[in-house]
């Protein structure tokens, strides 16, 4: 099936693996990717400054979509997810507003169309593909090695609209590291925030968030945190080492992206799925599950 | 000083809170009945003493200049907590969202990051520059070395039009 993708800006400016490995993997499912014409911020920072402007943003990525003629939309970004979907409620909710955006998008020749379905990494693996056609295509099972999950606070939140998994006990990213033979472990802190938005605004507050949690899942023995947004991902592998000086206490925990993991047990090379950027010590993990034996 | 001591020496604004109330979408009215479910499961509480019931109920009261000045709304870290957990149908989360565009629009203190990041979607429609990583060997990587695709930038016309958005819809 041929899927729109809208990557947002965290992805396509520092995140490159969530891309490289995304880019990787959806082709081994017969999915065909279908970049935007253009590419702009969702809006969501827009938010905070002005919500009305971010409106008309996430409406004219909406409307990009919909010039690919293609109906489903992957964002694999959680606040990007978060901010389109909110803003398919809004509009949906205020025909007003609705006519406002649209004469906005009209100046330019853009249609916003209320019917684009807006997939995230884990509800489209999870709800589309399958556990099973994942798990069919796994080549090296990942049998014995422990995983955490962490899906992201805007990918499940707030439940009264459509969001990727449930708002208190998320569990499709865990099936879904389950389907490559491993087992997710469930923890107390598996709702906690990563602080990644304060970053904007108190830095070490978001860094001590990110270091608790990661200091937590410490005491789990794992063989790592799986992970499907680019924020946490952002705090929990690319500024481990900040969050540890800001914590005072070592931390060592190796961070996959999902599409990483579902990479490695499909035996696709490490450089194509942007493992040599990660920053947390995952080479033991990753040179563990390439020397098993199938 | 707490929020409750500003209470103590604050004028309320009735226009301020129509203003507000203006920014909010039907589903985020303020219905609060201070059951503070939202503060229980607030992230921000915990750690920068955010506390969004008593938010709210500032903003019932009408002391939104004070909370605009105090800094605190730029505590949030958009969990989403509030919002999920409001009984009511209320949005802690919405209502600080809007306390921070009125901030912006009397050029109250607002991070600068924030300011930062907009003026960085005026110039590129991203709001950050590209990054060049570097990889585990120390080999410094950018979009083209790691294989990835040209980024497609937003239209002259998208800028013009999104700063005709900041001004208004």
């Amino acid at each position: 099936m041929k899927l729109a993708v809208f990557w947002g800006c965290r992805i396509l400016t520092s995140q490159y693996a969530y891309e490289m490995s995304t880019r990787q993997v959806l082709p081994q499912f017969g999915v065909e990717l279908v970049d935007l014409r253009e590419n702009h911020c969702c809006g969501n920072v827009v938010e905070s400054v002005n919500r009305s402007a971010s409106i008309y943003m996430a409406a004219r990525v909406l409307a990009l979509a919909n010039e690919t003629s293609l109906k489903d939309l992957l964002v694999p970004c959680s606040r990007c997810h978060f901010t389109l979907s909110e803003t398919q409620r809004l509009l949906a909710a205020d025909k007003k507003l609705e006519e406002k955006v649209t004469a906005l998008l009209d100046e330019e020749k853009l249609a916003y169309s209320s019917d684009i379905k807006v997939w995230h990494i884990v509800d489209f693996l999870h709800d589309t593909v399958g556990v099973d056609k994942i798990r069919e295509k796994v080549k090296i099972s990942l049998k014995g090695f422990r995983f955490a999950s962490h899906i992201g606070c805007q990918a499940v939140r707030p439940s009264y609209m459509k969001r990727v998994d449930g708002p208190e006990n998320p569990q499709k990213l865990d099936r879904l590291i389950e389907a490559l033979g491993a087992e997710s472990v469930e923890y107390n802190e598996k709702l906690d925030c990563c602080g990644a938005a304060l970053m904007l605004s108190h830095p070490e507050a978001g860094l001590s968030l990110t270091g608790s949690k990661l200091k937590a899942l410490q005491e789990l023995k794992l063989d790592g945190l799986v992970d499907s947004c680019p924020a946490g991902h952002m705090m929990f592998d690319t500024k481990q080492e900040e969050a540890t000086a800001i914590i005072g206490s070592k931390l060592s925990m190796p961070v996959f992206y999902y599409t990483q993991l579902l990479g490695l047990a499909m035996q696709i090379e490490t450089k194509e799925l942007g493992l040599q950027l990660n920053k947390s010590p995952i080479e033991k993990i990753s040179e563990k599950i390439a020397n098993v034996d199938g | 000083m707490s929020l409750t001591d500003l209470t103590l020496m604050a004028k309320p604004n009735g226009e301020l809170y129509k203003k507000v109330l203006g920014k909010l979408a039907k589903t985020e009215l303020l219905e609060c009945f201070q059951c503070s479910k939202c503060t229980g499961g607030c992230t921000a509480f915990k750690l920068l003493e955010l506390i969004p019931h008593e938010i709210i109920k500032l903003v019932k009261l009408g002391f939104i200049e004070n909370l605009i000045e105090s800094g605190i709304i730029w505590t949030c870290v958009s969990c989403l907590q509030c919002t999920e957990r409001c009984p009511q149908r209320a949005s802690p989360y919405h209502v600080i969202t809007s306390l921070r565009n009125i901030a912006v629009e009397r050029q109250a203190k607002v991070p600068e990051a924030y300011l930062k990041a907009v003026s960085q979607i005026l110039e590129t429609g991203l709001m950050q520059p590209i990054e060049k990583v570097t990889t585990k060997k120390m080999e410094t990587v950018d979009r083209e070395k790691l294989n990835l695709p040209k980024i497609k930038y937003p239209s002259e016309e998208f800028k013009a039009i999104f700063l005709k958005a900041l001004e208004g819809i």
